[in-house]
């Protein structure tokens, strides 16, 4: 589904339940959709091979653009690496006329199925678990949407592959994913200490609500896997992995009927959003260091909110059955 | 077969001292619904043995929990102390902090408490207010989403039913809710009016007062064995938010 469409979703369905809506998201899936629109219609006339998607990332992917945003884009083929592949980065200028950007380099290349599917040791490089990462938990095709599910499938196939037990969470997505969410927090507290302070305030925020969501959003899929079949667990995952975090975890607490924490958790990130989306709010964030954290309303404002995100999660995860006895016997061994 | 002595039984929680090591807990939770809850913490203001002495109430709050605890000062009095001892940036444990603001002893106008209060610092997650000392709402919204009103027993005039405190909250759009279950339970024994404000002010809930009230006279003791009973079907539509004990935990 497109990250922005205006369709009924579980996000919407949760906050009709809780008798409130949640403006910043639905606005930002608003807003998603149509500069979605607006980038195909810029790239209408340009030739794509067959085996090629653009696929978006970040808040692109998640359905969650806010005026700040990054243009982060990845080009993914299922075929080889080889010169003369269209679209090149460049030829996305039309779209995205700031340029498509991402940290370290991270979403600003072109990547291979194959390399994405090199899962541990040597080859998988911090750069290519983040790639597969984002891949998999919160990308979005802006072009060639058949290839972007055929990228998902083979993934989810490199990782399930070996997996024949009926009824158990597949562990080796279950720890890339987990692992991955280690790397992030390890990632940025090394930046930190390395004297990377710029922009620590809003790389704070944002590891407490959207990192943090994404996370969740990964692992509460691979816990469905308890209610299914090995043979059914790749389509399960994928149907799920096709929709934008917020979705599955609103999904969730409809599920595990935990609807007053899914209203609060939500409604916290959602204010997030919404402080994300004030340009004098975000650019405050990013102007702030670390020594002032402390007394500083707006990141103490995301302190919470990040605080309220994950005891809800952790509320979903912990105090209803049968998530509960998952995580118990998945979550830490 | 035999019960297993008190000794035996492992603390509900770590426990941290503000200073020195990890102590033995005085009053390990024997209450399983109490004990299953995470975030829970303790209200200083049941200590009335050491009004006054903050570092004192916070370390027997310690006791109680590490991750929620909520700094009552309930007479305005003690207000100057608590902004002092927090302006001293004390290193305190809790990932959840909420002051509970006078009820008691009020001199100053309301535009200079609120004042007083807005220096709390920004470590402080919540402002537990009453909505009876709330007459002129513009006045409290410098408190922005740190303002938490309470719903109050049958003995106040106002303020226990939904549409009492749904004029404040329009005033008050940032302002959260703080659920007093007891309180609620008091208005009506089937707890009808708790679900009432929860499904009118759920979505700002930021907190719970848990205990059971002493018949008559309103003081808050230690939940009662009945009360857990009474109270399930409610706190089980709050897993998320911090319970604050206001008294001790029960030691039955």
């Amino acid at each position: 589904m497109d990250p922005g469409s205006a369709a009924p979703t579980p996000l919407s369905a949760l906050g009709a339940a809780g008798g409130v809506g949640f403006p910043a998201l639905q606005a930002a899936r608003a807003r998603t959709a149509q500069r979605c629109d607006v980038a195909r219609a810029a790239l209408a006339r340009m030739p794509r091979d067959l085996d090629v998607a653009v696929v978006l990332l970040g808040s692109w992917g998640r359905g969650e653009l806010t005026s700040g945003s990054d243009d982060d884009v990845l080009i993914v083929t299922t075929g080889a690496r080889r010169p003369g592949l269209q679209p090149a980065m460049s030829e996305l200028e039309p779209a995205f006329p700031g340029g498509a950007t991402g940290a370290q380099g991270t979403f600003d290349d072109v990547v291979t199925v194959e390399e994405l599917a090199t899962i541990g040791l040597q080859e998988d490089s911090n750069r290519v678990l983040t790639r597969r990462m984002l891949v998999l938990l919160e990308s979005a095709p802006l072009l060639g949407a058949d290839v972007h599910r055929q990228v998902l499938a083979r993934l989810l196939d490199a990782y399930l592959g070996g997996e024949r037990r009926d009824r158990r969470p597949p562990r080796f997505l279950l720890n890339d994913v987990i692992r991955y969410w280690r790397t992030i927090a390890v990632d940025f507290e090394a930046k930190a200490r390395a004297g990377d302070d710029g922009k620590w305030a809003l790389r704070h925020a944002k590891l407490r609500t959207s990192r943090t969501m994404l996370f969740a959003g990964g692992l509460l899929p691979l816990l469905e896997c308890h209610h299914v079949t090995a043979d059914d667990a790749p389509a399960v995952l994928l149907g799920e992995l096709l929709q934008p975090p917020t979705d599955r975890i609103a999904a969730s607490f409809l599920r595990y009927e935990a609807v007053d924490a899914g209203v609060r958790t939500l409604g916290a990130y959602d204010r997030f959003l919404a402080l994300l989306d004030d340009p004098e709010r975000r650019a405050a964030l990013e102007r702030l260091v670390r020594a002032r954290a402390r007394e500083d309303p707006t990141f103490q404002e995301c302190r919470r909110l990040g605080r309220e995100i994950q005891q809800g999660l952790t509320a979903l995860l912990f105090e209803r059955e049968p998530l509960r006895r998952l995580v118990r016997q998945y979550g830490v061994f | 077969m035999p019960r297993r002595p008190p000794s035996a039984l492992q603390p509900a929680f770590p426990l941290l001292a503000l200073g020195g090591r990890l102590q033995t807990p005085t009053r390990p939770l024997r209450s399983a619904l109490l004990a299953m809850h995470h975030p829970l913490g303790a209200s200083t203001g049941y200590m009335d043995f050491s009004r006054g002495d903050w570092a004192g109430m916070v370390e027997r709050a310690v006791e109680v929990s590490t991750f929620a605890a909520e700094l009552g000062a309930l007479g305005e009095d003690e207000l100057l102390g608590l902004v002092a001892f927090l302006e001293g940036t004390p290193r305190l444990p809790f990932h959840y902090l909420s002051v509970h603001a006078p009820t008691k002893r009020r001199r100053l106008p309301e535009p200079q408490l609120v004042a007083l209060l807005n220096q709390l610092p920004a470590i402080v997650d919540s402002i537990v207010v009453h909505p009876d000392q709330v007459t002129a709402p513009p006045d409290w919204r410098a408190l922005g989403r740190r303002l938490v009103i309470e719903n109050m027993d049958p003995r106040k005039t106002l303020g226990q039913l939904p549409e009492h405190l749904a004029p404040l909250f329009a005033a008050l759009p940032d302002a959260g809710f703080c659920l007093d279950v007891a309180h609620a339970g008091a208005v009506e024994e089937d707890m009808d009016v708790a679900h009432r404000l929860l499904d009118a002010f759920g979505a700002r809930l930021r907190q719970l007062h848990v205990s059971s009230l002493r018949a008559g006279r309103g003081s808050h003791v230690p939940l009662y064995r009945k009360d857990e009973a009474r109270y399930a079907r409610v706190l089980a539509r709050c897993p998320d938010v911090p319970w604050i004990l206001e008294a001790p935990p029960p030691r039955r």
